[in-house]
C-alpha cells in the first residue's frame, strides 16, 4: 500500500466499481484532489461522474482501488466511519434539491450543523449568514415549496457549506437550471469555496461549467481520458463538411 | 391479467400486507354467511338483520383496511416511462382496484370454503354443538344469497379504492401566492417601476421592496452571460435531464377536527351518563353515545397528533426534536386518523367487553371473531398507515443520509415519535375507555 502525495487532501488510485446489477461503472480511475482547488469532473452523462463522485465521499465503497483522505484510507473504513467522515469533513450536493419539506429555509441550512452537535443559536447565525451571501437570506423563514427551483438549490448549497467541510462533492449541481441561474448558482458557489478554501470536486458534463474550474478530470466510459477540444471553425463554407468534433486520447 | 401478472411479482411485504387484506376479506365473509346460516335456521328476521347489520363494523374496516394497502402498493406508484406505453393513471387506478378484488375475492372464496366444510357440505360430517345454530346444517344454502353477500366485500373494497386512487389533475401553474388584492394594479409582477424621482424618495431603498428590487437587477451578471452565451445547446441539455422536482406539498396548518371531536365526544359521554341516571342500560341510548364517543375518539384523532408534534418541537429544538416534530405536524392526518380509529375500536371493545361479561359469560365466537377482525384491521391499518409515511418521506431521508445525517438520528426521531404518540394517546383511551364504561357498568 503506497501512501499519498501529501500535498493532495484527497487521493484515488485505481479505483474500480461494478453497479450491483453488473454494469461497469468504473474501470481504474486515478487522480488527486490538491488542497483548495476547484477540480471538474467533466464527461457525457453515463460516464460515470456520478459514481466517482460516490466512491471519493465515501457513499459507496469501490470494487477495487484505494482512496485515501489527508493521508487517512477511506476504502478500509466500515460504514460508520466513514457515515461520520462524511458528516465531519465533507459536503455533498445533489443534483436536484432535495431539502427537508417540514423544516422552513434557515432550519434547513443549519439542519447538519445541528446534527453535528453544534447549538441551536450559533447554527442558525451560520445558516443565517450563508443564505444572506447566497442571496436567499430573505426567504429564510420561508418552506421549501415557496421557493424557486434555483432558490432551493442555492439553499442546498448553503446546507453544504455551512458546517465549513473540507471537501465539499457537487454532482452536476446546475443541470435543471436555466443558464441565469445556472452562472449565479455556480459563480456563488465557487465564490464561496476560494474565499473559504473549501476543496471542490464538482461533477459536470458541460465545458463552460468545467472553465470555472482549475483543473478537469475528464471520464469517458468509466475511464480518465485527456480530451482535446478541436478550436471552433469561423465561416459557413469552412464547416460545412465537418461536424462538431473532439479527440479523446 | 396485467395485474394479476403484476401482483405476483410483488415483494414479499406487499404480499403480506395482502393477504392481510385476504384475511381481512375471509373473516367479514364468514360473519357475513353466518348471518345467513341464522337467517335460514329461526324464523325470526329481525334478530338474523341485526346480526347482518353487526357485520357492518368487520365489513368497514376490511374496507379500510384494503383502501390503506393500496395506497402503500408499489404497484399504483405513478411510473413516468411506462405512462406512454399505457399504463397511464386511470390504468393504474383500474389495476389497483382489480388487485384489490382479486385478494377480497382470494379471501370470499375461503371464506366459503371454510363455512361449507364446518357445514359438512364438503366432507359430510357437520360441526355439532352451539355453531349449528349459525351454520344451519341439514338446510340448503341458497346460492345466490350467498353469492351477493360473498361480493360484498370485494365489491366496496375495489370501489373505495377506485374512488380514493381516481387520478386528479395536480394544480400545476397556478399562483404560488395568492394574489393581493391590495391596490390598483396589484396584479402586476414585475419589480417596482423606476420612475423619474422614484430612487431617491425618502424611505425607497430600505426594507423588503428595495432589497427585492437590487437582487432582481443583479442577477444576470453581464460577464457570465457573456461567457455562456456561445454554449446555445447547453439549456436543450438539461431539458432531458430529470424534471424539476418540486417538494411536495406540506400541510402546514393544523387538522381542523380537533374542536368537533372533542365536542362529539363530550357529547357521546354526557348520553352514556344520562343512560346510565334514566337506568336504560344496554337499550340503543346506550349504544348511540358509545358510537358516539367512538366517532369523537376518531375525530380527534389527526388534531391531536398535530398538537404532539408542535409540543414536541416546541422550546428551541435540536435537530433531533426538530425531525421528530415536524415531521408528525405534517404527517398528523396521516398517523393520526388510523390511530384515532384505533384508540376508538380498543376503548369501544373495552367498554363492551365490561358490559357484557356481567351478562353472559360465555361470548360466542362470532362475537370474538368480529372483535378480533375490527382489532387487528385497524391496527394493521395503522401499520400501513406508518409504512406509507415511511415511503413518503424516502426522499428526503436519503438525501439526509448522503448529507451524513447519522442513521442512529433517524431511527431515534421515529422512536420518539411513536413514544410521544404512545404518552398522548394511551392515557387518553384508557380514559375514555373508563368513562364510558363506567356508566354502562352501572
Amino acid at each position: 500500500m503506497v501512501a499519498p502525495p501529501d500535498n493532495d487532501v484527497l487521493w484515488a488510485r485505481a479505483l474500480h466499481f461494478r453497479h450491483d446489477d453488473g454494469s461497469p461503472g468504473l474501470s481504474g480511475v486515478s487522480l488527486g484532489v490538491r488542497e483548495g482547488e476547484i477540480l471538474a469532473v467533466s464527461g457525457p452523462r453515463g460516464s460515470g461522474k456520478s459514481t466517482l463522485l460516490r466512491c471519493l465521499s465515501g457513499l459507496v465503497p469501490a470494487n477495487d482501488g484505494e482512496v485515501w483522505f489527508n493521508s487517512v484510507p477511506v476504502h478500509t473504513m466500515g460504514p460508520a466511519a466513514r457515515e461520520r467522515l462524511r458528516r465531519d469533513r465533507f459536503g455533498w450536493i445533489d443534483p436536484a434539491p432535495v431539502l427537508v419539506p417540514e423544516l422552513n429555509v434557515w432550519e434547513n441550512a443549519a439542519l447538519p450543523l445541528m446534527l453535528r452537535g453544534t447549538g441551536r443559536r450559533r447554527a442558525k447565525a451560520a445558516a443565517l449568514e450563508w443564505l444572506e451571501r447566497l442571496d436567499v437570506g430573505d426567504r429564510a423563514r420561508r418552506h421549501p415549496v415557496e421557493l424557486t427551483h434555483a432558490e432551493r438549490q442555492r439553499v442546498c448549497i448553503a446546507r453544504a457549506l455551512a458546517p465549513a467541510p473540507s471537501v465539499l462533492f457537487a454532482d452536476e449541481p446546475t443541470a435543471p437550471l436555466h443558464r441565469v441561474d445556472r452562472a449565479h448558482v455556480l459563480r456563488t458557489l465557487t465564490t464561496a469555496a476560494r474565499s473559504h478554501g473549501i476543496t471542490v470536486v464538482l461533477a459536470t458534463h458541460e465545458a463552460q461549467t468545467a472553465a470555472l474550474a482549475d483543473r478537469t478530470v475528464s471520464l469517458l466510459d468509466g475511464r480518465c481520458v485527456r480530451t482535446v477540444h478541436l478550436p471552433p471553425v469561423s465561416g459557413p463554407a469552412e464547416s460545412e463538411g465537418r461536424a462538431a468534433c473532439s479527440l479523446s486520447v | 391479467m396485467l395485474a394479476l401478472r403484476l401482483s405476483l411479482g410483488a415483494q414479499p411485504a406487499v404480499q403480506v400486507r395482502r393477504l392481510l387484506v385476504a384475511g381481512a376479506s375471509a373473516g367479514t365473509g364468514f360473519l357475513l354467511l353466518s348471518a345467513l346460516g341464522h337467517a335460514l335456521s329461526h324464523p325470526d328476521p329481525a334478530a338474523s338483520a341485526l346480526r347482518l347489520a353487526w357485520c357492518a363494523g368487520p365489513l368497514a374496516s376490511t374496507v379500510y383496511l384494503a383502501l390503506a394497502v393500496a395506497r402503500t402498493d408499489p404497484a399504483t406508484r405513478p411510473r413516468p416511462g411506462l405512462s406512454a406505453v399505457g399504463l397511464g393513471p386511470v390504468k393504474l387506478m383500474a389495476i389497483s382496484a382489480a388487485t384489490t378484488a382479486a385478494a377480497c375475492l382470494l379471501g370470499s372464496v375461503l371464506a366459503l370454503l371454510v363455512f361449507l366444510q364446518l357445514r359438512g357440505d364438503l366432507t359430510g360430517m357437520p360441526l355439532g354443538g352451539g355453531a349449528r345454530e349459525f351454520l344451519a346444517a341439514g338446510r340448503p344454502l341458497p346460492l345466490p344469497a350467498a353469492l351477493t353477500l360473498l361480493a360484498l366485500v370485494p365489491l366496496s373494497a375495489s370501489a373505495a379504492v377506485a374512488m380514493t386512487l381516481r387520478p386528479r389533475d395536480p394544480v400545476t401553474g397556478a399562483g404560488r401566492t395568492a394574489p393581493a388584492y391590495g391596490r390598483f394594479g396589484a396584479y402586476r409582477r414585475t419589480p417596482v417601476r423606476e420612475s423619474f424621482g422614484a430612487y431617491g424618495r425618502f424611505g425607497r431603498q430600505f426594507g423588503a421592496a428595495a432589497r427585492e428590487r437590487r437582487t432582481a437587477t443583479e442577477l444576470p451578471a453581464p460577464e457570465q452571460a457573456g461567457a455562456e452565451a456561445p454554449s446555445a445547446d447547453a439549456a436543450e441539455e438539461t431539458a432531458d435531464g430529470s424534471p424539476a422536482v418540486v417538494p411536495p406539498p406540506v400541510p402546514t396548518a393544523a387538522p381542523s377536527g380537533l374542536p368537533w371531536g372533542i365536542a362529539v365526544l363530550a357529547v357521546g359521554l354526557a348520553v352514556e351518563a344520562l343512560t346510565s341516571r334514566t337506568g336504560s342500560e344496554g337499550g340503543p341510548a346506550a349504544f348511540l353515545g358509545l358510537a358516539l364517543t367512538s366517532l369523537g375518539l376518531a375525530l380527534v384523532g389527526p388534531g391531536l397528533a398535530h398538537l404532539c408534534g408542535r409540543l414536541l418541537q416546541a422550546v428551541r429544538p435540536g435537530a433531533l426534536r426538530l425531525l421528530a416534530g415536524r415531521v408528525l405536524m405534517t404527517e398528523a392526518t396521516r398517523i393520526g386518523r388510523p390511530l384515532g380509529v384505533v384508540c376508538a375500536v380498543v376503548s369501544a371493545a373495552y367498554a363492551m367487553a365490561s358490559l357484557h361479561d356481567r351478562d353472559d359469560p360465555s361470548a360466542g365466537p362470532l362475537v370474538v371473531l368480529g372483535v378480533l377482525l375490527v382489532v387487528g384491521c385497524t391496527v394493521a391499518t395503522l401499520l400501513t398507515a406508518a409504512v406509507e409515511a415511511k415511503q413518503a418521506h424516502a426522499d428526503t431521508t436519503a438525501s439526509l443520509r448522503r448529507l451524513g445525517a447519522p442513521a442512529g438520528t433517524l431511527r431515534r426521531a421515529a422512536v420518539l415519535r411513536a413514544a410521544a404518540l404512545l404518552a398522548l394517546f394511551g392515557p387518553l383511551t384508557v380514559a375514555v375507555a373508563e368513562l364510558s364504561a363506567w356508566p354502562l357498568g352501572g
